[in-house]
């Protein structure tokens, strides 16, 4: 368990800067999620806290131990692999013990650590298999157990669940998240799926283009997005963004219509609302609401609703109705926003939330 | 499929398999000869006619091999070349196909251009150099005389990189972030991940090396020192050449050959599937 410090690191491949000054401080015992879209160098940046990339300028410090320098094996750090890549040829003690063998520790320590971690992981019964006789979700609790063995500063979770199907991936997420809680160690963790960063992490990391955009805890990305671009890419459905101009405490959309918005900005600059689904409702009056729009799709989610509105200027909204909405397609339906659920974007894509 | 085109589909195959048979017959057929000419006296063999059988069946010029050569020696040369041989070649080579797959290092690219434009050298033209340096080195007359030109084998190198080259690149951070120093990633992830070819190229090396001629026949001078070969040219007297007495040292010295092809066929097949794309 340690601390990591990552103090202006850069990365280039050739003459393309992958990662750009990039100053972050992971608490000792904290989990914390790297997420972001393909290319946004997430990946990259958790392969330099390994070691596996080169850092080109900045420091890291590992347990207060300067580590950019140093080879992986000697930074005290274990990685999961998003194949696992546990060695096919070796049975699954083989594969746990081989990091333990490399450092030539004596055999009883090796082989009470790696008893010790397939207890936790409940696979005693696995040892002498080989990696082929073991399923998915097997394979990825060896390649957890053979970083478990390390006894580590900190784990490194290079997309682990992606291999894994739906329902098991739901499970093994639980027991990440259960096992981080009995180990109480530094986890880093990959990511691409918001729902695994959401449900897991203490604080998420948000990169976009070979920068951080964002760092939070789950509630705070979600509640208070930074850019326009976490706005969109944190929540599933994303986020609404309709473009209109600001002026005297409200919001004048394309369509006409005026949304009371109480945000701190310079008046009448061009500016986009952000308003997640659930912030607008459907209403059942005529004459109520703040907008209004014709129904293209309807999305009946079981607990919910998603409703698909077009606006008269052509804009679309997506808008959130009870489980049992009674709106069909081709209805002319009144939209009610929540006010205090607003964001406004500027051209920068700077966010400015609702007090 | 309409009646007809089956019928097309047949003839075809028809014509294949024929074709197969006789290109099988025409190869297989010295080989037949060989063993059957062993088999007959003397005075059979160098009829001027054809005889697909012989009219007398003997074993004398096996016992003659056997007991009036020095086979057994001969044997031993063999072995203990082709053994040497393809120890050191399959070692060396895996190294070096580890270090231009894996590793990365200055001029790694011309030197493996070179090695991939040592194909277009022929061994024959390099053998002067060879024996001279041999010669130079005191070597001439000795197993390590006949293995040593023998080790350079871009072949060998070329399927190991090939092989190398498609190890996911995952298995080696994961030895990298395990600690593992080069040598042990090769030796205990790479290799047994590659058992199969490493079989396959010991084979067909150890094949190679037996089979080898030229240059066993250069540089040894003295009988108790051939490779079993170079032997068979020993076969005969001031009297002449004994065709059949030659043909049977020849059947004993191919007999390791064939026995380790029926016993390791599939592997001997893969190997030269392997190379055979490399090699031409």
């Amino acid at each position: 368990m340690a601390e990591i410090i990552l103090d202006k690191v850069s990365k280039s491949f050739g003459s393309v800067r992958v990662i750009n000054e990039v100053s972050l401080t992971i608490q000792s015992g904290e989990f914390v999620v790297f997420l972001g879209p393909s290319g946004s160098g997430k990946s990259t940046l958790l392969r330099m806290i390994a070691g596996l990339e080169t850092i080109d300028d900045g420091r890291l410090l590992i347990g207060g131990k300067e580590s950019q320098t140093l080879p992986p094996g000697q930074r005290n750090v274990a990685m999961v692999f998003q194949n696992y890549a546990l060695y096919p040829h070796m049975t699954v003690r083989d594969n746990m013990a081989f990091g333990l063998r490399n450092i030539k520790m004596a055999a009883p320590e090796v082989e009470r650590r790696v008893q010790d971690a397939a207890r936790m992981l409940e696979m005693d019964a696995l040892l002498d298999r080989r990696p082929s006789e073991l399923s998915g979700g097997q394979r990825q609790r060896v390649a957890i157990g053979r970083a478990i063995v390390k006894e580590p500063a900190a784990f490194l979770f290079d997309e682990p669940l992606s291999n894994l199907d739906a329902a098991l991936r739901v499970r093994t997420r639980v027991e990440l998240a259960e096992l981080h809680q009995r180990m109480n160690s530094t986890m880093i963790y990959v990511t691409h799926d918001q729902t695994e960063a959401m449900t897991m992490s203490d604080r998420i990391v948000i990169l976009n283009d070979c920068r951080i955009e964002q760092i939070g805890t789950p509630m705070e990305v979600y509640t208070r997005p930074a850019s326009r671009f976490v706005a969109g890419f944190i929540g599933s459905p994303s986020m609404n963004f309709l473009k209109g101009s600001y002026k005297d405490g409200a919001m004048t959309l394309l369509d006409g219509s005026r949304i009371a918005a109480r945000v701190a900005v310079p008046e009448a600059d061009t500016y986009e609302l952000g308003i997640r689904p659930e912030a607008v409702k459907v209403c059942e009056g005529e004459g109520e609401g703040d907008t209004k729009g014709q129904v293209k799709v309807v999305e009946h989610l079981g607990e919910r609703t998603l409703v698909h509105v077009h606006l008269s200027d052509g804009s679309a909204i997506v808008a959130q109705d009870g489980g049992r909405s009674p709106v069909q397609p081709g209805d002319e339906v009144a939209l009610r926003f929540d006010i205090s659920e607003l964001h406004l974007f500027d051209a920068s894509g700077k966010a400015w939330h609702a007090e | 499929m309409t009646a007809s085109s089956a019928r097309q589909i047949n003839l075809v195959g028809g014509i294949i398999t024929l074709l197969t048979l006789i290109i099988a017959i025409l190869w297989a057929f010295p080989i037949y000869w060989g063993i059957v000419s062993s088999l007959k006296p003397e005075n059979e063999v160098v009829r001027p006619y054809i005889e697909l059988w012989p009219e007398t069946l003997t074993f004398e010029h096996y016992i003659f091999a056997l007991t009036e050569t020095q086979i057994g020696r001969w044997y031993i040369n063999s072995i203990a070349t082709a053994v040497g041989a393809t120890i050191l070649t399959i070692s060396t080579s895996m190294l070096v196909g580890y270090a231009l797959s894996q590793l990365r290092f200055p001029l790694r690219r011309p030197l493996y251009w070179l090695i991939l434009a040592s194909f277009m050298v022929p061994t024959q033209t390099l053998i002067i150099n060879h024996f001279v340096l041999v010669a130079n080195m005191g070597l001439l007359n000795t197993w390590a005389g006949i293995i040593l030109p023998q080790l350079i084998n871009p072949v060998v190198i070329i399927v190991y990189k090939q092989f190398f080259d498609q190890v996911p690149r995952d298995f080696r951070e994961a030895a990298v972030m395990d600690n593992a120093g080069e040598f042990r990633i090769l030796f205990k992830v790479y290799m047994p991940m590659n058992w199969g070819v490493t079989t396959a190229l010991a084979i067909v090396t150890f094949i190679w090396s037996w089979n080898s001629f030229l240059w066993p026949f250069l540089a040894v001078t003295k009988t108790e020192m051939m490779t079993i070969t170079v032997g068979i040219t020993q076969v005969s007297d001031a009297f002449g050449v004994y065709y059949a007495s030659q043909l049977a040292a020849a059947v004993l010295a191919g007999l390791p050959v064939a026995l380790a092809y029926l016993l390791f066929q599939r592997r001997v097949t893969q190997a030269i599937t392997l190379s055979a794309g490399i090699k031409g």
